[in-house]
């Protein structure tokens, strides 16, 4: 255990008693929280095993309460007597799955490899355009956050229109890096901050280039932000739902478009709308328990300087 | 095309040598921009008269044009480097993320401007009306509404810090199963705000089966209607938001919880201060950067609020838990009234790019002056 | 629509399956058997033509159709496109089709009803599925941004006047009328609607209208309204929710409460058609084609007496605290599906989708004591052309929607083995058999043509006779209602309906003072989409629509 707990005062050691109501409000407040952090999930989850009227009467727990049912992934073709069968619905769900993953990773992917060069630059050297020094030109790059998508929404039309980049997932890859590259400039120039100049320098001396000393040196020590950045823009491209929606029809169609259509004039199928929420979080928090750590590790580097 | 960016290297920190270049590279290097420039200029050229009847040649589509930008930008990079040398390598770094954001972003900034001074319905003809949509918007008494709900969408930020920071420090004590609280308490974080409003919003929240109903009946109150009133609605939303954005606040003060040197609160602890001393007097004051970062991050995040409250009210009732994103969506997507839309979304752009603005300057300050 | 109509039958199957696992089960079907269980047990009658054998895939009572069932009908009935196509004839044609994905019906059932048209023909069909609530602006965005990229277009009839009236629509070949019979359709579904300056664009694949649902045990000796029989007048709903206040549901014991209006209208324009329910016994004379503008002038008529009045109604029942505590919040799905058939209210107006699950959803409390009718009327009706209220009794069923139909866009005109590829896929859905399947069967689509109203079918598939009659009896009877009000097809209606139903929840939220200051608000945004569309081509349009 690397920090000491700041609860560990000596006044608390002292007594006992003390000691054993910190320990139980601590508990108590971490069993909570992890309660409201995990319920929604589980009734996500759940609730994709359920038939109507176990949804309308609120029954919460499995085989206590209701018997689970395959209807939400039978109705996507994933339940075990309908995986053998054809079903166009699951081919529609693996081609938006598929596509989901493939714009998510390729945008992130984009926007680290140049987003982590700007951040490099943008930390070493002093740079210059018109009016524009290294701040002015940060925050160029943080204004992109702050757009709110609405803004683009017929502009991006007519652009992909002319660009013929309407329903392709390069499209969406090139909008989903714009997106995510301000996350990752300021997420990577805090790493680059927190990482000790003489490195460089003395790479430098060894007769490296500036690029070699950013490959050789530099970037090793940076990975952890990179995977934490990563991660972020993960996050936010697999969720994004309204250029998706806006900009693809047939081909490049991602899995939060789907979701939303689960409802009509029919009611709502709580249960095949469970299963796609499900399916959609799923990868995501995989992610999460595989690569937290590193969540973590990458943003502590620029955390306190 | 503005972003030849002369980058200054003014050997600040790095402090090498430039490196002499022979005057017949840096020709060379010249030529090749300048055929790049002029092979970018003539594609365009010759698109833009096709496009406009003037020619009767040229591509079906603005495709190739793509790829010239794309080229010219590889050839500007070869440049520099030939031309400047070892400040050309290091303009290399920034100049992919520049251009492709200048890409990007150039031409649909532009356009919406534009499109903000059309009264354009979509299934009319766009008609030019200058600032008619401005002054349209001064007197909409629900645009105003909107901003004045952002105000409240922001403050609820400073809440969401402080229970972030709670369960950082929680996490950052001595506790068992760590990792286990940690990825649990990060997973929120992970859920598409769709499935979010679906699944809790509209499920969870329901008024007559949602378990949240059940348990807020057993508490007490008898009509749990979540969003039916202007303030619950509106707190109802902010309790969704800020459910899947503490995790966000959380790991960025837990990562500065972690980073914090431990010699300073051992000396604190041997001083004989309190945790509650400690906290104040130490922790705290250190964790000011980090802590105007994440707020700031956050706020912006807030700023752009609006998936959750399209999905779940509407921006209702009569307008209580409307963003300006929300608002703006209504107005495009329901009632296909784009010009005036995109008015109002470039008025708030300006908004929120002055407010983001002060908002930086004055945490540098404040945190200069505390720190 | 018929979900849980036939979901309730799925669910009898499931139990005489697992009867062996304990009574419970048993006394589960003792109860359903009414409902037809001796239709299932026993053999289909083995009648010789396809209507019969389609009507068996799967079979009621043999689990949810699939897509194997899907491609199963799409084969039987292919039939009349093997009549006009020779095989292989449109080999190498690519075809876009744009539909919906609601609830993984629409575009998937089609998708399996063309596969065999595919096979047959040796055309490939691609896909562009939408969200209903994002289908207006999708159409609009493609149009107004010319991205048009679709060759086959699922649509509903009220935006014939944004694709047609901009001739974006390819007309329809003589023969695709022939094949589909198109003279078998009710009465509102035959010309003017589906057609646009006299040529014929559509093939109608559903119909649509809202009816009256209520319930039964509300009324009558004992009932805990204490009124005789359920109002037939808009007028007479106030003392219905007066006399529910405080009492509880008969069967659920939770609070009663009179009709349901869902207060939160937004539904990408979908909601706007609930106040139409209201308004149109107001404001639909019988004289008179039009309801919602002037004809000769795009004036709105939302503002008037009659449509301020509809609005009065509402406000009056949300001052009255006549609503369930959530329903301002409540999606329209929500009134329906988890009000009313969970035993929240008296009444409501809805497509045919709340009679099927009435009586057999999963979640329907209130199947045996639910009863239909056409939209209730008024006591009194506006003449807009004089000015001034007429003292009779009018009813109007509002043909909310008019119903979804395939359309084929002028993309393919040009080229005439494309043209025919398109058409006769399009031919194949609004093939007579093929919809007795999707009217019978979970499709998102309700009958529209005579023969769907053979109850005689219904019941050899395993229906109960008189509930069938009851519900569908409702909708044949809005249909063929000779003073039906039906929307007019103009260009942006959706954005009008959009409007109002933003307009109208900051009206019953109170951020306008009055019904008439809330209608006035929506006849002004009505008037500026009227200029920014054209007023000039609106009234020409508007007239079309109407026939006029």
């Amino acid at each position: 255990m690397t920090a000491e707990a700041i609860e560990h005062t000596p006044s608390e050691v002292r007594s006992p008693a003390a000691f054993f109501a910190s320990r139980v409000f601590i508990y108590g407040a971490l069993i909570f929280w992890a309660f409201v952090c995990l319920f929604p999930i589980y009734w996500t989850i759940t609730t994709s095993f359920k038939t109507a009227p176990n949804v309308t009467q609120g029954h919460l727990i499995p085989f206590v309460d209701f018997t689970p049912d395959w209807r939400g992934w039978r109705s996507l073709g994933l339940s075990p007597d309908t995986i053998g069968s054809t079903s166009t619905v699951r081919d529609e769900f693996l081609k938006r799955f598929f596509n989901s993953v493939i714009t998510s990773i390729g945008a992130s992917a984009l926007a680290i490899v140049i987003g982590s060069l700007a951040a490099y630059g943008l930390t070493r050297f002093r740079y210059k355009f018109m009016w524009m020094k290294n701040e002015d030109i940060s925050f160029f790059f943080l204004s992109q956050l702050i757009l709110p998508p609405v803004v683009l929404a017929l502009p991006f039309l007519a652009l992909y229109k002319g660009l013929h980049l309407l329903d392709t997932r390069i499209g969406l890859i090139l909008l989903y890096t714009l997106m995510v590259l301000p996350i990752v400039i300021w997420i990577m120039r805090d790493q680059f901050n927190s990482i000790p100049v003489e490195l460089e320098e003395a790479a430098l001396v060894d007769g490296l280039s500036v690029w070699g000393a950013f490959f050789q040196i530099v970037l090793p020590i940076a990975l952890p932000g990179m995977v934490a950045a990563f991660i972020l823009s993960m996050v936010l491209c697999w969720n994004e739902y309204f250029f998706a929606a806006l900009l693809t029809s047939t081909n490049a169609n991602t899995i939060p478009v789907m979701v939303a259509s689960q409802t009509g004039s029919q009611g709502i199928n709580w249960w095949s709308m469970a299963a796609l929420s499900t399916a959609a979080i799923a990868p995501l928090a995989i992610i999460g328990v595989l690569l937290e750590r590193y969540l973590i590790k990458g943003m502590t580097a620029g955390a306190v300087k | 095309m503005s972003e030849q960016a002369t980058a200054i290297a003014q050997n600040m920190s790095l402090g090498a040598a430039l490196d002499t270049i022979a005057p017949g590279r840096r020709r060379l290097g010249r030529i090749i921009m300048m055929l790049a420039t002029a092979g970018l200029a003539i594609v365009a050229l010759i698109q833009i008269l096709y496009a406009a009847g003037a020619i009767g040649f040229g591509f079906s589509t603005w495709r190739p044009l793509l790829y010239a930008y794309i080229l010219w930008g590889v050839a500007l990079g070869v440049g520099q480097v030939m031309t400047r040398g070892e400040e050309g390598h290091r303009a290399l770094f920034l100049l992919p993320a520049v251009l492709f954001t200048v890409a990007m972003v150039v031409f649909p900034t532009l356009f919406g401007f534009y499109i903000a001074t059309l009264d354009w319905n979509l299934s009319g003809t766009p008609k030019f009306n200058g600032l008619d949509n401005f002054w349209q918007m001064l007197r909409d008494p629900f645009y105003s509404n909107a901003l004045l709900n952002m105000v409240f969408y922001v403050l609820a930020v400073f809440v969401e810090y402080v229970i972030a920071f709670g369960l950082a420090l929680l996490l950052n004590a001595q506790i068992r199963a760590r990792k286990f609280f940690r990825v649990v308490f990060l997973l929120p974080l992970m859920l598409s705000p769709v499935a979010v409003s679906w699944m809790i919003g509209k499920s969870l929240m329901e008024y007559r089966f949602g378990p949240a109903a059940t348990l807020a009946r057993k508490l007490g109150w008898d009509n749990p209607a979540f969003f039916a009133t202007p303030w619950t609605a509106k707190i109802s939303i902010m309790l969704l938001d800020a459910w899947t954005f503490i995790p966000f606040l959380m790991i960025m003060l837990l990562a500065g919880l972690q980073a914090m040197p431990r010699d300073i609160l051992e000396a604190a602890k041997v001083d004989g201060a309190t945790a509650w001393q400690t906290f104040w007097g130490v922790t705290f004051p250190l964790m000011l950067p980090v802590s105007v970062t994440a707020l700031i991050l956050r706020i912006i995040f807030k700023l752009k609020l609006a998936d959750i409250v399209i999905t779940v009210t509407s921006g209702g009732p009569g307008g209580a838990t409307d963003t300006v994103t929300s608002f703006i969506f209504r107005e495009y997507r329901d009632r296909s009234n784009v010009g005036y839309g995109t008015m109002l979304a470039m008025v708030y752009l300006i908004i929120i790019i002055v407010f983001v603005t002060l908002l930086l300057k004055l945490a540098n300050r404040f945190v200069r002056n505390v720190t | 629509m018929k979900l849980g109509l036939y979901n309730q039958l799925v669910r009898m199957g499931a139990s005489r399956r697992d009867v062996l696992k304990g009574a419970a089960s048993m006394a589960a079907v003792a109860a359903a058997s009414s409902a037809g269980l001796g239709a299932l047990t026993g053999e289909a009658s083995a009648q010789d033509n396809v209507r019969a054998e389609i009507l068996k895939i799967p079979g009621v009572g043999k689990g949810s159709p699939t897509d194997a069932d899907w491609q199963k009908v799409g084969e039987l009935c292919l039939g009349a496109t093997k009549a006009n196509v020779k095989e292989g004839e449109f080999a190498g044609v690519e075809l876009t089709f744009m539909g919906l994905n609601n609830q993984n019906l629409h575009n998937f059932l089609f998708r399996g009803f063309l596969k065999p048209w595919e096979a047959y023909t040796g055309a490939k069909i691609n896909w562009i599925d939408l969200a209903q609530a994002d289908y207006n602006a999708r159409l609009q965005q493609s149009i107004a941004t010319g991205t048009v990229d679709f060759d086959i277009l699922q649509m509903g009839a009220p935006f014939e006047g944004d694709t047609a009236g901009r001739g974006l629509l390819d007309e329809m070949p003589d023969w695709v009328a022939t094949q589909i019979e198109a003279d078998d359709l009710v009465n509102y579904l035959k010309a003017p609607v589906g057609t646009w300056d006299g040529k014929t664009y559509r093939i109608t694949i559903d119909g649509d209208c809202h009816t009256f649902a209520y319930r039964k045990d509300y009324f009558g000796d004992g009932s805990i309204s204490g009124m005789a029989d359920v109002p037939k007048h808009w007028e007479d709903f106030p003392a219905l929710a007066t006399a529910l206040a405080g009492k509880n549901d008969p069967i659920t014991g939770t609070p009663a409460f009179g009709f349901l209006d869902p207060l939160k209208y937004q539904w990408g324009g979908f909601g706007f058609y609930f106040l139409g329910d209201r308004a149109s016994a107001y404001a639909k004379h019988p004289e008179d084609a039009a309801w919602l503008f002037d004809p000769d002038t795009m004036k709105p008529r939302v503002n008037n007496p009659a449509w301020v009045q509809a609005i009065q109604d509402v406000f009056d029942l949300v001052k009255a605290n006549a609503y369930p505590p959530d329903q301002l919040n409540a999606d329209p799905n929500a009134t329906a599906f988890s009000q009313f058939l969970g035993g929240t209210g008296a009444a409501l107006c809805w497509w045919g989708d709340v009679g099927s699950n009435a009586r057999t959803s999963d979640t329907s409390v209130v199947g045996d004591v639910v009863g239909f009718s056409i939209n209730p009327g008024a006591k009194r009706v506006y003449n807009a052309k004089t000015s001034a209220w007429e003292e009779k009794e009018n009813f109007a069923p509002n043909m909310a929607y008019i119903g979804w139909g395939v359309y084929v866009t002028s993309r393919v005109s040009a080229d005439e083995k494309k043209r025919k590829a398109a058409w006769s896929a399009a031919a194949h859905l609004g093939g007579k058999d093929l919809s007795l399947w999707t009217a019978a069967y979970p499709s998102g689509f309700q009958p529209y043509r005579n023969s769907h109203f053979q109850y005689a079918e219904w019941e050899a598939a395993g229906y109960d006779r008189a509930f069938v009659e009851d519900y569908l009896g409702s909708n044949l009877d809005s249909y063929n209602h000779p003073n039906a009000a039906i929307e007019p097809r103009i260009p942006g209606i959706f954005q009008y309906y959009s409007i109002a139903e933003d307009e109208l929840v900051k009206g019953v939220n109170g951020q306008y003072p009055s019904a008439q200051a809330t209608a006035d608000a929506i006849a002004a945004a009505w008037e500026k989409i009227t200029d920014q569309i054209g007023r000039e081509s609106q009234i020409k349009l508007y007239k079309a629509s109407l026939g006029m």
